[in-house]
């Protein structure tokens, strides 16, 4: 059975999701839990997967028997298994969050519950897929339960769900069309093909196009700067239930989707008529780095600050795994685990005190700091950790980053990974300052924050602590997966 | 919203040709192992006799009952789809793998035929249920629908 175990963990949210409205015609009150037991259930079969991966090596999973040319093929490797793992840890964490701060009405409604079991069936295909295609149909499952979810809350949503579903759909577009033209150069779409094949036909315009389509396509997927734009207002007026999945995982999985495709498909040092194209991705991932974090520190909605903060990491990661060395990708991919748990702190964060207090820019911040310890707490380890000080897994990824720079001699990009640490102080100064600032008003009542918003605050803090003490390990782990070149 | 239509020619074609597509829709859906055709295309197709009946004789006829039927079942095909894959991996197989299905009493060669026919099915009722949707959702408000009973009109 321990082989079917990718498999399981896509159908099980996805089963559950679909008949999400049978089982619960009756009771609608058995939505949640039900939701939250199914993600339970990933995340014990994503520990069972990462523990079959770490002792059976990398696994090709060839449905109905047909093996990989042939056949649909996913591949359960451990960069997957991993990025599994931190994709449930973090959606368990962020819908016990989202149990408590819902918005009124969508707690009764049972699409709500059936589009996030799908998004999170389509954030695992994705990660496992093996070939082009299927990723850019698992691509759509998420990405179109996502614009829906988007605009569940209904209101000024809706605008910005519709654009991203413009946005969206166009990226996928982009995608296709660069499939197409990889397809027709090589006659296959299996990337394990593709890499053997591409190589020597870099030099074509079609295969380079096609590249170029593939990555434009997922940059707006993955909100890379200058295709970002729809991503603050998108989470900005998302339902607060669903911001922190969405932030945490929907970026970060195109992303992951990305660094597949460039991993097995350019190789160091390769050059497309004198350009060099990892230099070029690591540039971009400079400018995303910067622009994005100068960005987030002019703006005054707290909401937005955080997904600005969350455009410059994807910058950053970007640098990491375009470095061309084993140091840099480790790093990259080490720090992409910790920006999906960070990114959902940040949004759980922001959620709750709009919830709660109705603050919504840093102005209406001030004084929160006096009432809700438990915020408070979780504030400062996210903020030590965005920011990269040693306890935290932050500072680790961001230093590998840095260190797989100064092995490439790429100072630019250790230049953009500081200066990103210092405007990431900028705004969160920027936040403290109105936090802990003397109440406008008298000293409100006490804050209630209530039991399960306790445990997903403080989980989420954990679990940012736990991956800076174990950094050690795991980013020794990723380094042995790619240097045996499973990635 | 879409009327009833009223001439007698639009009607009487519309009796001898919707259940002529449906038939059709499911040759092509049974025919699929064997040649052009299989779920996908299968579900098209009564899809378009469905869609077809709404046109003629509004959703809430008699004649549309099909269709008012379908809306009820989203992720029908789906289950059935994720069904067979998971009886394939309750056999010891991949998803899918139709050479471990585990029905009764089957040999492998029947094993692949009602596997295979079984999942274009649910591609076809998922089609289906699709395009009917999509098509009812276009051009009718939700209260105009009465799901529940048949109205005679």
């Amino acid at each position: 059975m321990s082989s079917n175990l990718p498999v399981l963990l896509f159908l099980v949210p996805f089963v559950m999701g679909v008949s999400m409205p049978l089982l619960t015609a009756k009771r609608r009150s058995w939505c949640p839990n039900l939701m939250l037991g199914t993600v339970g259930v990933m995340l014990l079969l994503s520990i069972t997967n990462l523990r079959v991966v770490l002792a059976e090596g990398p696994i090709d999973y060839a449905f109905g028997g047909w093996a990989a040319p042939i056949g649909i093929a996913w591949l359960n490797d451990s960069i997957a298994a991993i990025v599994i793992l931190t994709i449930n840890v973090v959606s368990l964490i962020s819908l016990i969050y989202g149990r408590v701060v819902v918005t009124t009405g969508l707690e009764k409604s049972v699409p709500y519950y059936t589009l996030i079991l799908i998004m999170v069936s389509g954030l695992v295909g994705i990660i496992f897929a093996a070939d082009l295609f299927n990723l850019f149909v698992f691509l759509e499952v998420a990405a179109l339960a996502g614009y829906a979810l988007v605009g569940a809350a209904g209101g000024k949503g809706l605008v910005y769900a519709f654009r991203y579903l413009l946005l969206g759909s166009f990226g996928a577009s982009l995608y296709l069309l660069g499939l197409g033209h990889l397809y027709v150069a090589t006659g296959t779409l299996n990337m394990a093909d593709l890499a053997i094949r591409l190589p020597e036909l870099l030099t074509s315009t079609a295969v380079a196009s096609g590249l170029i389509y593939i990555f434009l396509g997922l940059s707006i997927k993955m909100a890379l700067i200058p295709l970002h734009s729809w991503l603050p207002d998108a989470y900005e007026n998302a339902p607060s239930s669903v911001t922190p999945l969405l932030a945490s995982t929907v970026t970060k999985v195109a992303l992951v989707a990305w660094v597949r495709i460039e991993y097995s498909l350019i190789t160091p040092g390769v050059e497309v008529s004198h350009v060099p194209v990892l230099v070029l991705l690591e540039e971009l991932g400079v400018l995303a780095a910067l622009i994005g974090g100068s960005l987030a520190l002019i703006q005054t909605d707290l909401k937005r600050m955080f997904a600005y903060g969350g455009i410059s990491h994807i910058g950053l990661i970007l640098i990491g795994v375009s470095l061309g060395n084993v140091t840099g990708f480790a790093g990259g991919m080490f720090y992409l685990i910790n920006d999906a748990v960070m990114q959902a702190a940040l949004f759980m964060i922001a959620g709750t005190v709009l919830h709660y207090h109705g603050a919504k820019t840093l102005e209406d911040l001030r004084g929160v700091g006096r009432q809700s310890p438990w915020l408070t707490g979780a504030l400062i380890v996210v903020a030590v950790a965005m920011v990269g000080l040693p306890p935290t897994g932050g500072f680790f990824g961001k230093w590998n980053i840095i260190l797989g720079a100064l092995e490439a001699q790429h100072y630019l990009a250790v230049f953009a990974v500081v200066a990103s640490t210092l405007l990431t102080l900028g705004y969160f100064l920027k936040i403290f300052s109105c936090w802990f600032h003397q109440p406008q008003f008298a000293e409100s009542e006490s804050l209630e924050v209530s039991g399960a918003l306790r445990i997903s605050l403080g989980a989420i803090s954990v679990s940012i602590i736990a991956l800076g003490l174990m950094s050690d390990s795991i980013f020794q782990f990723l380094l042995e997966s790619v240097t045996s070149g499973g990635a | 919203m879409i009327q009833p239509h009223d001439s007698v020619i639009v009607r009487t074609l519309g009796h001898i040709v919707i259940p002529v597509a449906q038939l059709f829709g499911v040759y092509v859906l049974v025919f699929g192992q064997h040649g052009p055709g299989g779920g996908f295309v299968g579900g098209v197709v009564l899809a378009a006799s469905m869609i077809l009946s709404i046109l003629i004789f509004g959703i809430n006829a008699p004649n549309s009952v099909l269709a008012r039927k379908m809306l009820h079942g989203d992720g029908l095909g789906l289950l059935i789809f994720a069904g067979v894959g998971g009886l394939c991996l309750i056999g010891g197989g991949q998803f899918l793998n139709y050479s471990h299905l585990q029905i009764p009493s089957l040999d492998e060669a029947s094993q692949h035929y009602v596997g295979i026919l079984l999942t274009q099915l649910g591609v076809a009722v998922d089609v289906a249920v699709t395009g009917v949707s999509i098509a009812v959702s276009l051009s009718f408000n939700e209260d105009e629908i009465s799901l529940d009973e048949v109205t005679h009109g």
